[in-house]
């Protein structure tokens, strides 16, 4: 019996998303059948991977990955491939901590202070992934490399600051920088009464009810500026020429160069797009979940910079499937931290699941253009 | 210049020059390896794991050894026989490597600590074994590519497979044998790092990047074996001497950390804006699909 890899003359029935269906799945059970090995019940693996997608814990993990998904997309569309939103992410909350925590505290129009602080922190982000676009169109360098070294740089330029001149002068012998002020933060608090009594049926439905509202308003900011930037992404890429240029720098650069375009020009300005929306979501985050930064800085997050890859080749580079991908990688970082795999935190539980997931749809994604035949 | 830099500074280049000339061979033929940092991290865990429950360092590093080889077989046959992207396959790879290399290392930080005991000996024996062997290594590799059967047909699988098939070679034994030993070499190097170089594991070992300085070593090298040995030098003794930095200088750790990767970025500038990336150019089917219709698997 032997398989036969062909063209696929009809589209795959289900359409591309199925692929993201079979990838999660299969990297699901891949990633349950090696904790098994390092003997954790399959099936109580899958059970606490099932009962992460009810989590109202998971808005912080949707909203970020959800920005971030966006970011990415603008480049990815272009094929140019930002692997460095980690660093951008970290880099962009530079101005944010210097502005508001270092220098101006107190400073009397907080919001207009808050609009500068967001609006520096994605041209930091921008200027930042501008740097590897800058180096891959004069070098011909693949970006790939380009951005994961920048990431590094800077963690430890990020470590620096907060270490040093960002360190703050009330935090009990911590190194980290003081808390960013109450005036500064973008939280919104409900005011409603818990469900009672406790015995009632309706209960775990009233509290779970009640516990995505009170988060949803906790971040109702950062639930506005996610809304806002798929918008943006989507006018970008929908309704100007530039989006026109990157799409077709993603799906046939040599048209462009045909056309008489500067290739270049556009890789560039397809990284610093994307990572002046890295930067904004860095400033949301710093606002409304952080607000502050610890020492060292790249066991802070869960890594998001690295997820959101995820989120952006699981939605196959489709808009409308950014948010459904980002719940879903949100899910599973929130199983990866209930399964607690060898007592191990943040982002180090979410590598594994990020790996096998993604590794199944490398694998499955030619799926959408090729059929494997049997032959006898 | 103390003996202690000295060592230092060996273990820093036979690391990365294990690593880099490893990464040479796979993508000489044609594939591109962007899971380097995280099979870099994966024996990194599986090299103190195996030192511990042995006591023996080398068995440890041969153990990585023979796990990257796995992996390397794995990326290498998924890559030839399907039509997928090198850069995706090879990304998600990076972050299996990762979540293994935890679960590997993790039980022996835990339960183990230090691992001093269970790495290589410190003497000038072990030094000089280990210059000695990484020379001897790139020689013997530059000698395949350029002089043998198989070389020359992994250097083919690199540049066209499409003509080396026609010209009756086998891509996909020919890349499964370059995989086999470019990744033993990317395992068995990756295991100096804790059992020589360093002389400890920790979780955060993989936010070191080096599997990616290795790729920018590669890179500069022009994936040439002998070419290979003075910038793995020149890298190892940047890399080694600036935790040293530190120390004698005062600076801070996080700036002296970050300097091997600025020189990095510098040195792949250096590398494609001047002769020598022309002198040294990359396989011209490198992470290219290998796409033959109506292919059996």
């Amino acid at each position: 019996m032997k398989f036969i890899i062909l063209k696929r003359k009809k589209p795959l029935k289900g359409g591309k998303p199925i692929i993201s269906l079979y990838s999660i799945v299969l990297g699901v059970i891949l990633f349950s059948l090696i904790l098994q090995a390092t003997s954790k019940n399959f099936l109580d693996v899958l059970r606490v991977i099932l009962m992460s997608f009810t989590s109202p814990s998971i808005v912080l993990d949707v909203l970020a990955l959800t920005m971030l998904g966006y970011a990415l997309l603008l480049s990815f569309k272009a094929a140019t491939w930002n692997i460095g939103a980690e660093g951008q992410f970290f880099v962009a909350m530079i101005p944010l901590i210097y502005l508001l925590i270092v220098k101006y505290p107190e400073f009397p129009l907080p919001g207009l202070m808050v609009a500068l602080a967001t609006l520096l922190a994605g041209i930091m982000g921008a200027s930042w992934a501008m740097l590897a676009g800058l180096i891959k169109a004069h070098t011909g360098v693949n970006e790939v490399p380009i951005t994961l070294i920048l990431n590094y740089v800077a963690y430890y330029i990020v470590n620096y600051l907060v270490y040093y001149p960002f360190r703050g002068r009330h935090v009990y012998g911590y190194t980290r920088t003081d808390e960013l002020p109450k005036h500064y933060t973008l939280n919104v608090y409900l005011k409603l009464s818990s469900p009672t009594p406790e015995s009632s049926p309706l209960y775990p439905v009233l509290r779970w009810a009640y516990d995505i509202t009170y988060q949803l308003t906790y971040y109702v900011y950062w639930l506005v500026v996610a809304i806002a930037t798929a918008l943006v992404v989507w006018f970008i890429l929908s309704k100007t020429t530039l989006g026109l240029r990157l799409r077709a720098l993603g799906h046939n650069p040599d048209f462009l160069l045909a056309s008489g375009i500067n290739v270049k020009k556009y890789y560039v300005i397809a990284l610093a797009a994307s990572g002046f929306f890295v930067g904004i979501t860095s400033a949301m985050y710093l606002l409304s979940y952080a607000k502050r930064l610890s020492y060292p800085i790249e066991a802070q997050t869960a890594g998001y910079g690295y997820l959101a890859i995820l989120v952006a080749w699981l939605s196959l580079l489709e808009l409308k499937y950014i948010p459904v991908m980002a719940y879903v990688v949100g899910a599973l970082r929130n199983a990866g931290i209930a399964l607690q795999i060898t007592g191990l935190g943040g982002i180090e539980q979410s590598l594994l699941i990020i790996g096998t997931v993604l590794f199944s749809y490398s694998i499955l994604s030619f799926l959408s253009e090729y059929e494997i035949k049997v032959m006898k | 210049m103390s003996i202690d830099l000295l060592w230092g500074i060996i273990s820093a280049y036979a690391t990365l020059h294990l690593i880099a000339l490893g990464h040479s061979v796979f993508e000489k033929s044609g594939l591109l390896n962007l899971a380097i940092d995280g099979v870099f991290f994966l024996s990194t865990g599986v090299a103190v794991f195996v030192a511990c429950s042995t006591g023996s360092p080398l068995v440890g590093s041969f153990a990585s050894a023979v796990v990257a080889s796995g992996i390397g077989l794995l990326l290498a046959y998924v890559m030839t026989v399907l039509p997928i992207s090198h850069g995706a396959v090879g990304l998600s790879m990076m972050f299996i490597g990762y979540g293994l290399g935890i679960i590997f290392g993790y039980p022996v930080r835990m339960f183990v600590g230090g691992i001093a005991t269970y790495a290589y000996t410190i003497s000038a024996e072990t030094y000089v074994t280990l210059l000695a062997a990484t020379l001897l290594v790139s020689i013997v590799l530059h000698f395949l590519l350029k002089e043998t059967k198989l070389g020359i047909m992994i250097v083919a699988c690199g540049e066209n497979p499409a003509v080396a098939t026609a010209l009756g070679v086998d891509v996909l034994k020919t890349r499964l044998l370059a995989a086999a030993i470019g990744f033993a070499l990317i395992g068995f190097g990756s295991s100096l790092f804790p059992l020589l170089w360093q002389r400890y594991w920790d979780i955060r070992s993989y936010t070191l990047g080096l599997g990616w300085l290795a790729f920018t070593v590669a890179l500069v090298a022009g994936r040439h074996p002998l070419v290979l040995i003075p910038v793995s030098l020149l890298f190892g003794g940047l890399y080694h001497s600036c935790i040293l930095l530190t120390a004698t200088l005062r600076i801070p750790v996080d700036v002296a950390k970050s300097i091997p990767f600025i020189a990095a970025l510098a040195a792949m500038i250096i590398y494609s804006k001047t002769r020598i990336g022309k002198a040294l150019l990359p396989p011209t089917s490198l992470g290219k699909v290998f796409y033959r219709e109506e292919r059996a698997i």
